[in-house]
């Protein structure tokens, strides 16, 4: 049985704390839902989203928001969402909300992000290959909301506790 | 022997006995992205000179690799697409089962490789 657990982190923007934070955020997962196979793709998807977080702020503030809670009433079904959150340039957040939409309009995960990868050689920044790769690798659903010039990246997705069936 | 040892990454490729061995260890993150690609472009073209016609790439020590650090994966794939067919090797990826992201990230790489790509095990 896992229970209710919800994390906020806090922090000025650098990159070198985001493999810190993958490593902190998995052994966080793996406590809470003792399942490791999951654990590391929500690992994964912490890394991805937090990284372009960083990469993408334009001040001195990014928030992580990471909660697991039970879906009605069992406590073995879980909902995990992951949540980063920081300002952007209205270039960059016009580009975060196109591919987005595009990953979350694919029909086919997968092959959408094939064919980013493919589309990716030619791009020297900014394809969004890693929230294609959060989509199709982990299959955590991505979406985002606008608050000004504040951009918030929503990964979620349901688990059961211990990987039982 | 061609090696970069950059941020939290330690990547080594040694030719011997008429096979090359990239190993790959610790963390591929933003800060490896740059001296990934121009290790793997410089592998790339070692390959050619050497005309040897299969790497392994040991990612049995590779904690976590980033999507950026996957891309240089993909650009070296596409590079070896580009040769004349007979000039084609093989990218051979012996993964670490108790890593799991591996898994997914090497069957999406292996899937776009195609006939290029294989995955031991």
């Amino acid at each position: 049985m896992a229970l209710p657990t919800s994390f906020d982190m806090c922090f000025a923007p650098t990159t070198r704390i985001v493999s810190v934070v993958r490593r902190f955020v998995l052994s966080l997962y793996e406590r809470i839902l003792e399942d490791s196979e999951v654990s590391s793709q929500l690992a994964l998807v912490t890394h991805e989203l937090l990284e372009n977080a960083v990469k993408y702020n334009i001040d001195d503030e990014t928030m992580l928001r990471i909660s697991v809670s039970p879906q009605s009433e069992s406590l073995s079904d879980m909902t995990v969402t992951i949540k980063t959150r920081n300002r952007a340039t209205p270039e960059n957040i016009r580009s975060a909300q196109r591919i987005i939409t595009r990953v979350k309009e694919a029909e086919d995960p997968f092959l959408f992000y094939q064919e980013l990868m493919m589309s990716s050689v030619m791009m020297p920044d900014g394809s969004g290959l890693g929230l294609a790769r959060i989509r199709a690798e982990t299959e955590m659903t991505i979406d985002f909301n606008l608050d000004g010039d504040w951009i918030e990246i929503v990964a979620q997705t349901q688990v059961r506790y211990g990987g039982e069936p | 022997m061609i090696e970069v040892h950059v941020g939290e990454l330690h990547a080594v490729a040694r030719a011997g006995d008429g096979n090359m061995t990239l190993s790959m260890v610790g963390t591929a993150d933003t800060f490896a992205e740059s001296a990934l690609n121009e290790l793997l472009g410089r592998l790339h073209g070692e390959l050619q000179k050497l005309g040897l016609r299969d790497v392994i790439v040991d990612l049995h020590e590779l904690e976590f690799m980033n999507s950026s650090c996957f891309k240089s994966f993909i650009t070296w794939i596409v590079a070896v697409r580009r040769l004349p067919e007979d000039q084609h090797y093989k990218i051979r990826f012996r993964p670490n089962a108790a890593m799991h992201w591996q898994k997914r990230s090497l069957h999406a790489i292996c899937y776009f490789g195609g006939d290029l790509v294989s995955i031991e095990g």
